[in-house]
């Protein structure tokens, strides 16, 4: 047990397993006292997703979309970017995703590719924004993205209502997607009945293939690419990769311009995947949960999609609370954000000692470098 | 309607108190924004304070039967959340940016799930009778024909602001605890070095930030407004944040930079009679931020040239005189 302890990825895990439990203790503490009852709630809180297999189905859908939202997170602060850009990108990804598939007349076969590629390359585009403020003008990035975000929301309500709300419309909604721009359901051949009834009952789509080969593709950038370990250089000492001869310059734009994809492509799973329409205000509540899903995973990419379910459990699971109890679904927000202080408070467990005790060797420079990156 | 109602409504004294009126919360933020920044760490947690300090405002006035009382415990409860996210980040190491993320989404979710359990309402505190603060009318002055109209009848949170805005000058630019505020940001180490607590000046830069910010949420709820609505602060903390670098990081151009925002928010509702579409109006500021962020940085780096211009100027003198002290 000792000697498990002193390797610094199992402890980590622990560290994360414990802060994971402490927040759901106080959850179920605010219950206790809100609740006439309790126990009730907790248990459609903790049992809820897996008692049905629509709810399933509904974890698994939460937990692609958070998937996704994580790996464009972990990507770019693995490289200590801040870049909160993720909800705006997710809305374009949304909103151009539904516009390739309304008013483009291809067939499904090439219609659903086509709009997840326009998905993720606005989501590109939205991206290389910041990253060349950030590279290039050393604007902060986290002002940027915010901004961009509020552009981004506003762009999209503004086409929704203007273009793509039928007149007879009551809500701010979209024509229903033709079938043709419905991610299908897909069950390999090779597998048994009992998961094509899961597939079929739960509606999982094709989206959870794409997204468990995107988990391998963004491991593969960031451990087996140039990019990748470029961009891990920068985000461990940006001085010292510019000394080592790194295109920093690059590698940020890049960084942020990729994430960009992968939060685009997050958003035309809301609409193609989930919804089957546009709808306004479609990523609510979703803007920060890519910054959870990253630091629960401590930004691995193969650890994203463990993250994601588990978060997405507890996601589903207060929405499930809040149909079948007097507690609200806002609590899993107060869990949520005891998470994050919890994970990232480094001097919180005698146990991440020794890891200050290394930074404290590593890095008499950090400070200075946390101060420009600040300055911004 | 045209251009020309428009245009009218535009210049009438009614038009301008609403830009002091909407520029408000932004102001009183922004300027908690300002010191934190200055004070070396990006405050992102300025949303979630305003959303603690309305929410609280609205509950406590709508209990006590008291403006009072009200506005004194939304101060203490932004002042204790940002000591909340001060304990996080000073004593804990949590880094700041995920500590104000962490402040925001508890804020957000905290205000609405009490507001479900006081008024079995998520959306709004209409059903509570909350106060508001009064007016201030000016005896004199609002006789003034079109500048009595303008600032006349403002509520007190607009005049905080402004003299706010003085005070928040006068703290960092004419005090002790200013020039350590502005030092421990500009360089810690070397703030430390000769003396500075660095730790305790930061404290403080973030309690007085919770302070401005809690103003900011009052304003809405207990001015602006008269009652809470979820997540009613819809991004203005964030916008603050964007006006202090509009402004060049000082009080009065923070101010300033206030106002424009709150100026194209109070034309985006006058164009919505037009036919431009709201939505797209609306997103001035937004783009006017992030060309601010391009201007503010293109000329920092100016300075930064300029600097080490004059410096190499300076040693190739002193070389050259040195030479001629040698021959």
């Amino acid at each position: 047990m000792r000697k498990a302890l002193s390797i610094p990825s199992v402890r980590e895990t622990l560290r994360i397993i414990l802060a994971v439990l402490i927040a759901l203790g106080l959850g179920f503490i605010i219950t206790l006292l809100v609740s006439k009852d309790p126990l009730g709630a907790y248990q459609a809180f903790l049992a809820g997703p897996v008692s049905r297999l629509n709810r399933a189905g509904e974890w698994i859908k939460e937990s692609i979309t958070l998937t996704m939202l994580g790996l464009a997170v972990a990507l770019v602060f693995k490289a200590n970017l801040f870049s909160l850009g993720q909800d705006g990108q997710m809305q374009l990804g949304a909103l151009v995703s539904g516009c390739v598939v309304l008013f483009v007349p291809l067939p499904g076969i090439l219609r659903i590719p086509l709009a997840l590629l326009a998905a993720g390359l606005v989501g590109y585009l939205w991206g290389l924004i910041p990253g060349y403020l950030k590279a290039h003008l050393s604007a902060n990035e986290i002002v940027s993205t915010l901004m961009l975000n509020a552009i981004a929301g506003r762009f999209y309500e503004y086409v929704l209502v203007a273009f793509l709300k039928p007149p007879t419309a009551g809500y701010n909604v979209s024509a229903e997607f033709p079938p043709e721009g419905i991610l299908p359901n897909f069950v390999p051949p090779f597998l048994t009945n009992l998961y094509q009834l899961f597939t079929q009952k739960a509606n999982i789509t094709i989206m959870v293939y794409i997204a468990i080969a995107l988990v391998f593709v963004v491991y593969f950038i960031m451990f087996r690419t140039p990019f990748g370990y470029e961009l891990r250089m920068v985000g461990a000492n940006i001085k010292f990769a510019r000394y080592g001869g790194v295109n920093t310059k690059r590698t940020i734009v890049q960084a942020m311009a990729v994430s960009g994809i992968l939060a685009g492509l997050a958003g035309a799973h809301l609409t193609m995947g989930i919804h089957g329409r546009v709808i306004t205000q479609i990523t609510a509540s979703l803007g920060f949960e890519g910054i959870v899903v990253a630091l629960l995973a401590r930004n691995n990419p193969l650890v994203v999609p463990f993250a994601a379910l588990a978060y997405g459990y507890l996601r589903a699971g207060a929405d499930i609370m809040e149909r079948s109890s007097d507690v609200s679904r806002e609590m899993v927000l107060v869990i949520q954000a005891i998470i994050i202080l919890l994970v990232t408070a480094e001097r919180i467990l005698p146990m991440v000692q020794k890891t200050i005790a290394d930074r404290r060797a590593a890095g008499t420079t950090q400070p200075a470098e946390a101060e420009t990156a600040k300055g911004g | 309607m045209s251009l020309a109602v428009v245009i009218r409504s535009i210049l009438s004294a009614a038009f301008l108190a609403s830009v002091l009126r909407i520029s408000t919360p932004l102001i009183l933020p922004a300027l908690g924004g300002l010191i934190t920044d200055l004070s070396g760490a990006v405050n992102i947690a300025l949303e979630g304070i305003m959303l603690v300090g309305a929410f609280t405002g609205v509950i406590v006035s709508a209990y006590t039967h008291s403006w009072v009382v009200g506005v004194l415990a939304g101060i203490g409860a932004g002042i204790l959340i940002s000591a909340v996210l001060a304990f996080f980040h000073l004593y804990l190491k949590t880094d700041v940016i995920l500590a104000g993320i962490a402040i925001n989404i508890i804020a957000s979710g905290g205000t609405i799930f009490l507001l479900y359990i006081l008024t079995g309402d998520k959306g709004s505190s209409s059903t509570l009778a909350s106060k508001m603060v009064p007016n201030v009318n000016l005896p004199l002055i609002q006789d003034i024909p079109f500048l009595g109209q303008v600032i006349s009848g403002q509520n007190i949170f607009v005049w905080l602001a402004f003299i706010l805005t003085a005070l928040t000058a006068v703290l960092l630019y004419r005090t002790r605890l200013g020039v350590h505020i502005r030092a421990v940001g500009e360089n810690p180490t070397a703030a430390e070095s000769v003396g500075i607590n660095v730790r305790r000046t930061q404290l403080i830069a973030l309690l007085l930030s919770g302070f401005l910010a809690s103003l900011g949420g009052l304003d809405l709820s207990m001015a602006y407004l008269a009652l809470f609505n979820r997540d009613m602060t819809a991004g203005r903390g964030f916008i603050a944040l964007a006006a202090v670098y509009l402004g060049g990081r000082k009080p009065w151009g923070t101010l300033i930079a206030a106002v424009v925002f709150g100026l194209a928010d109070a034309l985006s509702n006058q164009f919505g009679s037009l036919n431009i579409p709201s939505q797209l109006v609306s997103m001035i500021p937004y783009v006017v931020t992030i060309l601010a962020l391009v201007v503010y940085a293109v000329r920092q780096r100016q300075i930064v040239i300029e600097r080490a211009r004059k410096f190499q100027e300076r040693h190739m003198a002193e070389v050259a005189e040195a030479k001629a002290a040698n021959d």
